[in-house]
């Protein structure tokens, strides 16, 4: 009774997460669409809601390598470790949404889990070569291959059209968008979604239910997919209001460009297992699309923040992940200590929610 | 590399994912360009009386569309299979 009360809580903690994943990474998705004026921000917004929640059912290959390459199920005998996991990343989550730094959901969660699961089980549960193999190198690669990618094909585009009058072929590429904005958004919910699927059903293999090496069940796939879509559609309405200060000027050429370079990137990496960040790979693209144009054109000062946020956020959100274990510990190994700490997350989510409405963001978004 | 990390990374796949992101990505933004250039060529030639002209550029309007939107189905396809 208690274990299934623990999954419960684990369950709907997850969802939450998926909700600010979707939530914090809407602007990556439909920022470059509407900077160019491809899309109003409204329709780009519901837009990338819809592909999000149909991109979540294309492929289980990266809800298996979440649920099968990170933490060994078989050396973790409570979702305690999982809740405090997910505690951890979207504390961390919030907290450089609360500060305006960007950051990677996917590091987080699998950083909290990672930090949890050394907590409460030390080294022995943690499976370090396939984070390296799934995780940390392909982290590495794949937001430098989308900058390539998208500085090539932005070069190509000025070379084929460069003597073009700018009317048609900014209006073509704008057209364009709507369909390389919808394989972003749909390649973000294939991706990122999965990733609360491989942690579901992860805890459903903890408590028993499942049996290892199990798909995740139409129940996860649907709810994980409706948690991202209403995440991206609740976030949009907040850039909504601040698109027009924010977001990096470029022409529909670039954007076409950058976010065929992420759509690429992101939806090859889901087809062979790897959990990207989506928000990297995505900066990627557009920083190459711009440096392909001109390189003094990149904010490299913003770059070098995207670079910070990603070198501290999985050891932060492990950090934070541990901390949850110890403090759920406190009330013993039932179903107690996560209720407590739940009530609790959920009083500071609200009082940061209530003050950021107030007050605005304490620090610009670079 | 330490051979360590060597061993247990799949390079083969990673490869396979770059060559597939490079080739996707660059390719549709190619050819939906010649698509652009095809209409915009099409414009020009209408405007100025050229029908050969206009008819080659529709063609190559066609086919970069065509091209785009195939590359966008083979993806999905890829991905569901």
């Amino acid at each position: 009774m208690d274990s299934d009360l623990l999954l419960v809580i684990v369950v709907a903690t997850a969802l939450a997460f998926d909700f600010t994943n979707g939530f914090h990474d809407t602007a990556n998705v439909v920022a470059t669409s509407i900077s160019t004026r491809a899309m109003a921000p409204r329709i780009a917004v519901a837009y990338a809601a819809v592909l999000n929640f149909a991109g979540a059912f294309i492929s289980l290959e990266v809800a298996a390598t979440v649920a099968e390459d990170v933490v060994d199920s078989g050396a973790i005998t409570s979702n305690t470790v999982i809740f405090a996991g997910l505690i951890g990343a979207i504390s961390w989550n919030l907290a450089t949404w609360y500060y305006g730094l960007p950051s990677s959901s996917s590091h987080a969660l699998i950083g909290g889990i990672v930090g949890a699961t050394l907590a409460a089980v030390g080294t022995e549960g943690v499976l370090a070569d396939g984070i390296a193999a799934k995780v940390l190198i392909p982290a590495v690669i794949a937001p430098i291959v989308a900058f390539l990618v998208g500085a090539i094909a932005i070069v190509c585009a000025y070379r084929i059209v460069g003597r073009m009058r700018p009317g048609p072929v900014n209006r073509g590429y704008r057209l364009g968008q709507i369909l390389s904005g919808g394989m972003l958004a749909l390649a973000h919910g294939t991706n990122d979604a999965q990733k609360t699927m491989g942690v579901i059903t992860l805890a459903l293999v903890i408590n028993g239910t499942l049996a290892t090496g199990s798909d995740p069940p139409l129940w996860v796939i649907i709810s994980a997919a409706s948690a991202i879509a209403l995440g991206t559609y609740g976030g949009g309405w907040r850039i909504i209001r601040t698109m027009g200060t924010r977001i990096i000027k470029m022409d529909a050429a670039q954007g076409f460009s950058a976010q065929g370079a992420g759509a690429a990137v992101i939806l090859a990496s889901s087809h062979y297992g790897f959990p990207l960040s989506t928000t990297q790979v995505i900066s990627g693209g557009v920083m190459g699309a711009g440096a392909g144009k001109r390189v003094s054109a990149v904010r490299w000062g913003v770059a070098g923040n995207i670079v910070g946020a990603w070198l501290l956020t999985f050891p932060a959100a492990a950090a934070a992940g541990a901390a949850t274990y110890g403090v759920t510990r406190i009330f013993g190994t039932g179903a107690l200590g996560p209720v407590v700490v739940s009530a609790v997350a959920l009083g500071l989510v609200a009082a940061a929610f209530v003050r950021r409405a107030r007050h605005g963001a304490p620090v610009a978004v670079g | 590399m330490t051979p360590l990390l060597a061993s247990v990374v799949d390079w083969e796949a990673l490869l396979d994912t770059v060559i597939a992101a490079a080739v996707a990505g660059v390719g549709v933004t190619v050819v939906f360009s010649f698509a652009i250039l095809g209409a915009a060529f099409f414009g020009d030639a209408r405007r100025e009386g050229r029908g050969a002209a206009a008819v080659g550029a529709v063609m190559l309007m066609v086919l970069g569309l065509g091209g785009t939107l195939a590359a966008i189905a083979g993806g999905i396809l890829v991905m569901t299979s």
